[in-house]
């Protein structure tokens, strides 16, 4: 659920980037980073964690409009794949609004990915969410490395595995080049929004 | 509580992460005080627009201290609205410190501060305890489960010598029942999912007082009994059934007590049997009767490798024999019975015991049944501490059974 900072007039919503460890989440996150400095709010935070980083930074979307005269901010953020990591998942899935998994087109990490998904389903339901519920894009990341001729999945093949029951919007992407980086992350947050705006109407 | 407090809670509930978070998007300026009742002093983090600027814990301050807070994972905590005067050590992003702080936390390099008395035994615990069954019950009734309760790794449930007659049933977890002696705990017994905390003892007026500790192993939920429903189902009860269960009662407290006696190493089998007759003789499987001891005293041995093992005493009005519908693991299959010179006893209907049973809500049912349980694993390990008594004995360097 998003705050309202009456004080600021602000609507701050949170949007985490999930998946499975060494997916992209995090270059994702710093092509956003670097390329929409102007809408970046403060800092970006790193974290090492054990065999990723977790990163945390705001960001004000422009041309999304405002909400009650409200204006919007959204908390980016990538979890920590690893289990021991339960206290900063539990605090990062805490309340959020929408949701990127980031998936793995290699496909030595089509596991990886299912399990992932799995894994991120029964987070949620432990706070109250359904994965069916919340505001969920895609993105088959590296898309590019097909060109090193490296196997990849196909983005049928990755629909099917992750996607059949879910059908939520997805994108294929190369958040080392950043393609796809951008229409995922607008796409995330028009689906938050509208979610968002959906809530406001049931609460009138 | 002071008036200028503007926000006060337990840090189980909202997490020092939540705070800050909180804190921080509402721009509040005051000083921020978290108690712990596992920890000497509170602690102390100063807020000014919404970002700490210090805090201190204990002797250390700064951003260590305010690291080393989240390690409280429970305790409470309170905001008061003040001026701040103290000297801004701290310059790191609000997030920074909370995502850095879980991390930290989760790596194992921020010391939770709980029962932090007994972390360092509940690991060795666990090696103890690793090889030991866990008793588990049958599933639960929720119409008896009044409450829940959440338990974290180490915390002790129960403390001896406490007063105390709530019973629990496990929901979800594992729970160690120990005993403390001057040389340290003595583990007993390892129970999970189904079983029971807390005794028949609970029911009788004057049984308030806990005859063992019981730690969390890992995170436990617990449901907390009506009390007073099993407490009126026993009233209701025949005064037979309820002496039966009495007696139960003290054979489990004194098997117990009796892992505490062979762990110090003071027991002489041979005088406890002089002078006895045997009543009924281990594995004899047609002796099917229950009697009661009218006089005198009896005792239940049983027959081990290592020679006899005395499991526990009988005095007037406890029961001995076959259960038929409770597997005790001891007398007659498990266990030879030795009468005292002057013993008088008397046979026992145990068909109307066992109807009575019958008779029994699930939830009582299951108590009794995993009495029962722990009864028979209990006996084991009595015996198997014997075991390794006595190999420590032959080999000295050796540490097993410590």
């Amino acid at each position: 659920m998003a705050i309202f900072n009456l004080k600021k007039r602000e609507i701050e919503c949170k949007v985490v980037y999930y998946g499975p460890g060494r997916c992209g989440k995090t270059t994702n996150l710093e092509y956003v980073f670097k390329s929409y400095k102007k809408q970046v709010t403060g800092e970006m935070v790193s974290i090492n964690t054990e065999g990723d980083r977790t990163l945390f930074f705001d960001f004000l979307p422009i041309g999304l409009g405002k909400i009650k005269g409200c204006d919007i901010r959204v908390q980016l953020y990538t979890v920590p794949g690893q289990v021991k990591y339960s206290s900063t998942r539990k605090l990062v899935l805490r309340g959020v609004d929408g949701i990127v998994f980031v998936a793995d087109s290699l496909e030595v990490r089509r596991e990886k990915n299912m399990i992932s998904l799995k894994d991120l389903q029964s987070n949620l339901k432990e706070y109250g969410k359904s994965i069916f519920k919340v505001p969920l894009i895609m993105q088959y990341n590296k898309r590019d490395l097909a060109d090193e001729g490296i196997p990849l999945m196909s983005i049928e093949q990755m629909e099917r595995d992750l996607n059949r029951q879910l059908k939520v919007p997805s994108f294929p992407g190369s958040a080392m080049k950043g393609t796809g980086v951008g229409v995922t992350l607008k796409a995330c947050l028009m689906e938050t929004l509208k979610s968002l705006q959906r809530e406001f109407k049931w609460a009138k | 509580m002071n008036e200028s407090v503007a926000l006060s809670g337990s840090l189980g509930f909202l997490s020092l992460g939540d705070i800050i978070q909180l804190l921080g998007s509402s721009g509040s300026t005051g000083v921020l005080r978290l108690i712990n009742r596992y920890a000497p002093d509170p602690g102390f983090i100063y807020f000014i627009e919404g970002n700490p600027i210090n805090a201190q814990n204990g002797d250390i301050d700064g951003l260590d201290a305010l690291y080393s807070l989240f390690g409280w994972v429970n305790g409470s905590f309170e905001f008061t609205r003040e001026a701040i005067l103290a000297d801004k050590r701290i310059t790191k992003s609000r997030m920074g410190i909370i995502l850095e702080g879980m991390k930290l936390l989760d790596d194992g390099h921020i010391k939770k501060v709980g029962p932090a008395t007994s972390t360092d035994k509940a690991a060795e615990m666990k090696r103890l305890l690793s090889k030991t069954a866990i008793v588990k019950g049958p599933l639960v009734d929720y119409m008896y489960v009044v409450d829940e309760e959440d338990f974290f790794d180490g915390e002790h449930i129960v403390e001896e010598g406490k007063h105390g007659s709530w019973i629990w049933v496990i929901l979800e977890g594992v729970v160690d029942i120990v005993k403390e002696v001057e040389s340290g705990t003595i583990p007993i017994i390892r129970i999970g999912d189904g079983s029971f905390i807390g005794s028949m003892a609970s029911f009788l007026l004057q049984g308030h007082i806990r005859t063992a500790t019981a730690v969390a192993v890992g995170n436990v939920q617990l449901g907390v009994l009506d009390s007073q429903r099993l407490a009126q189902e026993y009233a209701g009860m025949s005064l037979e059934f309820r002496t039966f269960l009495t007696s139960l009662d003290k054979r489990l407290k004194q098997l117990t007590e009796r892992i505490v006696e062979y762990h110090n190493g003071n027991v002489q089998t041979a005088d406890i049997l002089k002078d006895k007759k045997v009543l009924i003789r281990q594995a004899k499987t047609e002796e099917e009767q229950l009697y009661v001891v009218k006089q005198g005293r009896a005792s239940v041995v049983r027959n081990t490798e290592n020679g006899p093992v005395v499991l526990c005493h009988l005095y007037k009005g406890d029961f001995f024999g076959d259960v038929p519908f409770l597997h005790l693991g001891q007398e007659p299959e498990g266990a030879s019975i030795y009468g005292s010179e002057n013993i008088k006893i008397a046979k026992i209907e145990a068909v109307s015991l066992h109807k009575e049973y019958n008779r029994l809500s699930t939830t009582f049912k299951n108590i009794v049944d995993n009495m029962a349980t722990c009864m028979s694993v209990t006996a084991d390990i009595v015996c198997n501490s014997l075991a390794s008594k006595k190999a420590e004995t032959v080999d000295t360097n050796s540490r097993q059974g410590k």
